[in-house]
């Protein structure tokens, strides 16, 4: 960042003081010192050969939406992101810094671009254990419990609830607005402490019309 | 006639029972005719001699004749039961006063002959003892179907032995006064021994007396002897008895009833008694307290009960009813509450109980009953008036609301648009896109229009089709909050398409007859550069496709 001082000139209070400089809004490029900022994103070793497919959907819209350099450190196993001159925003750094870690916690490309999209989207991640500790049997069923048959009953959360959810063995990832999570969460929650299925669809279709009826 | 056939017959009779008494033991075993014949003329011989002695015999004579055996014996043991007992009873007597068989025979007989007859009484006696051994020794030894004849024999000749004393001894009489209690006698003798043995003599033992002592040892020696043969007590007493038979024969007919029959009647007349007794009781009665019983019993033995007292005696019988019954427990069924168990069994059923039925009593079903049921049906049937139940339709005036259906499946869209159709809906409510049900519906309503546009072929002759007109109005699921909108935007025509914004195209648009040559040309030209640039556009898709494999045909797309 340059800063253009104004020589001091000790005129007398006759003169008029100078006009007051205007600044631009500092680019994200000139952030930091003029120093080019960073993201590195990790990639876990199961979500590898996802990322080689759809890179290029990834890639497009990060860099030609964001305007943000983005490529795949293969050596360190890692997705570095950087800005470029013309970024707009600090913020779309990490927009789309958080964009690639949901994409790596295992979130689908297109759920996963709607965090670039809307700003009050979020990521939850929580595990089992930190609801009830289980262990070994329970834990499968409690596993089993929350995806319920084909998925069913995460879908139907998913969808009620508009928000997009990815269980990893015992981690849970939730992604979506705020409200949309906290009652996601709950919903899972109750799943994790042996509710049944139709208990958790009744209770999600109460609060899914509440939050339909008000805007 | 008759005397000497009597006469003759007694002669057999006798020479049978000598005949009889001669036969040896072993005879007797088979039955003999001649036998029997001897004992039959026997037996009725001695009973016609013992007839005179028993007043109460119902036959005259013995019937032997055509009758059995046991038929004979039941007329003998008819005689001689009654003759038995009076004997024995004699006997017994004669045992006790010993003395009275010599004063008998002093009174009848006198003194001279008094020997003879006690030598006679005792030779008999001992003939007789000897006799009754033999009979008893054969009663014993012979068999039961000889045992009749036996007792026959044996009561033959006790009953001969009895005639003939008796015989001897009927012509004696009795003292008058004296009998069993009072002997005259006796009291002069213990008198005189009490007043000997005062003054310390003893008086004269008449010769009387020593004969009498004799007699009595000699009575006594044969009782003695009597009694220690050991043998049938009751023929001993028989031949007593006869004794005193012969003695008494007299005597029971002439002595007054009163005084050897003395009865307990006649020492407590119950009569005499009553009366003492019952002055007993009034005198006690008086004593006690109760007079008017004295004064009723001495009415009633005066008069009879009067109609006062008899009422009296109702009402006294009733009161005394009533106060018993009022002392005992109580009935049952005045007790107030009580169990099965403290009463009766089956005591209930007898008793006709009351209590209350809350239960309306089963109608009872007649003719009458049925026949204006029947009525009833008919008259409902013609009118038509059935109490059938109407289903209460509930009112639809509220719109059905609908149900936001759970989609279980994966959904299609991605999180991002979801949120954009969160984000236009709220802000553009009109623009939003169709929901599922919608979209399902306008597709179903599709099809159906299809489906009658075939059929309406099909059926008729001339078939014009209609025209298609698209004038579905959609209604979006709007919130009711943009409904209450002043302006609200999903009912003005600001939403619907203006007919410049449908139509596409630009500037005049002609009738194809209108158009002029030069602009025909224009327009195909148009149509070909047109072509051509989505031609060229869609080459170049594939040739960028292409080089990523690394194809170099570029030559092609030319």
């Amino acid at each position: 960042m340059e800063i253009e001082t104004v020589p001091s000139e000790s005129k007398p209070e006759s003169n008029p003081l100078p006009p007051k400089p205007k600044f631009e809004p500092l680019k994200a490029h000139e952030m930091s010192d003029g120093r080019v900022q960073f993201r590195k994103v990790s990639v876990p070793p199961h979500r590898y050969s996802p990322l080689k497919k759809y890179w290029m959907d990834i890639y497009t819209p990060v860099y030609e939406q964001m305007k943000i350099d983005i490529r795949m450190n293969l050596k360190a196993r890692k997705v570095e992101l950087k800005t470029r001159q013309d970024t707009p925003d600090i913020s779309n750094l990490q927009k789309c810094a958080d964009f690639v870690q949901a994409f790596m916690l295992g979130f689908d490309v297109p759920d996963a671009i709607a965090l670039l999209r809307l700003d009050e989207l979020y990521v939850e991640s929580f595990e089992i254990k930190d609801v009830k500790t289980l262990r070994g049997e329970h834990l499968s069923r409690a596993i089993g419990r929350l995806s319920g048959k084909g998925g069913k009953t995460k879908f139907a959360i998913e969808n009620s609830t508009k928000t997009r959810i990815v269980i990893a063995d015992t981690k849970i990832h939730i992604l979506g607005s705020f409200a949309n999570i906290k009652i996601a969460r709950d919903s899972l929650c109750s799943l994790i402490l042996g509710s049944p299925a139709g208990k958790v669809y009744s209770k999600l279709r109460q609060v899914s019309a509440r939050l339909a009826e008000r805007f | 006639m008759i005397p000497s056939a009597m006469a003759n017959s007694t002669e057999t009779a006798v020479e049978s029972l000598h005949h009889i008494k001669s036969t040896e033991p072993p005879e007797w075993l088979v039955p003999k005719q001649e036998l029997s014949q001897a004992v039959r003329a026997a037996s009725k011989l001695l009973f016609s001699s013992l007839k005179p002695h028993c007043p109460k015999s119902t036959f005259d004579q013995l019937l032997t004749e055509g009758f059995d055996a046991e038929q004979i014996w039941q007329q003998i043991d008819l005689q001689s039961q009654p003759l038995l007992s009076s004997l024995r009873r004699e006997v017994k007597k004669f045992e006790k006063h010993p003395e009275e068989i010599s004063k008998f025979k002093d009174g009848g007989v006198g003194g001279g002959e008094k020997k003879k007859v006690l030598e006679q009484i005792e030779t008999d006696n001992v003939v007789n003892d000897d006799d009754d051994e033999d009979d008893d020794d054969m009663d014993m030894d012979e068999d039961e179907d000889d045992e009749e004849e036996e007792d026959e024999e044996g009561e033959e000749e006790e009953k001969e032995r009895g005639t003939e004393e008796e015989s001897e001894n009927e012509g004696e009489e009795k003292g008058g006064i004296e009998d069993k209690f009072l002997k005259i006698k006796e009291l002069q003798e213990y008198l005189e021994e009490d007043e000997a043995r005062e003054f310390g003599l003893k008086k004269k033992k008449t010769k009387a007396e020593s004969k009498k002592e004799e007699e009595d040892t000699e009575e006594e020696g044969d009782d003695d002897e009597d009694e220690n043969e050991g043998s049938v007590d009751d023929d001993d007493e028989a031949q007593e008895e006869e004794d005193g038979l012969g003695l008494f024969d007299g005597n029971d007919e002439e002595d007054e009833d009163d005084l050897e029959n003395a009865r307990y009647e006649d020492f407590f007349s119950r009569k005499k008694n009553k009366s003492s007794k019952e002055k007993a009781k009034s005198r006690d009665m008086l004593e006690e307290d109760s007079g008017s019983d004295d004064e009723q019993d001495v009415d009633k033995r005066k008069n009879g009960p009067s109609k006062h007292e008899k009422e009296l005696d109702k009402l006294r019988s009733k009161i005394e009813e009533m106060e018993k019954a009022n002392l005992d427990p109580k009935v049952w069924t005045m007790r107030g509450e009580v169990t099965a168990a403290q009463r009766q069994k089956n005591s209930a059923l007898e008793v006709d109980l009351d209590f209350e039925h809350n239960i309306r009593p089963a109608p009872v079903i007649t003719e009458e009953v049925t026949a204006s049921l029947e009525d009833l049906i008919k008259t409902r049937i013609s009118e038509g008036m059935f109490d059938d139940v109407q289903k209460a339709r509930t009112s639809s005036s509220k719109a059905p609301r609908e149900i936001k259906e759970l989609d279980e499946s994966k959904s299609k869209k991605g999180l991002a648009e979801v949120y954009e159709e969160e984000f236009v809906q709220k802000t553009d409510p009109a623009s939003a896109p169709l929901t599922f049900s919608d979209e399902l519906k306008k597709e179903a309503s599709m099809l159906f229009k299809k489906l009658c546009l075939k059929l309406d072929a099909l059926s008729h002759f001339h078939f014009t089709p209609k025209p298609v007109v698209e004038d579905m109005s959609i209604q979006t699921n709007v919130p009711a909050l943009a409904m209450e909108e002043v302006a609200p935007m999903a009912v003005s025509d600001a939403t619907m398409l203006a007919p410049e914004e449908v139509f596409s195209g630009k500037g005049d648009i002609k009738e194809e007859a209108e158009l002029t040559k030069a602009e025909r040309k224009r327009r195909r030209a148009n149509k070909k550069r047109k072509f051509k640039a989505e031609a060229a556009k869609r080459m170049g898709k594939k040739a960028r496709q292409m080089t990523t494999v690394g194809n170099n045909d570029e030559g092609r797309e030319g």
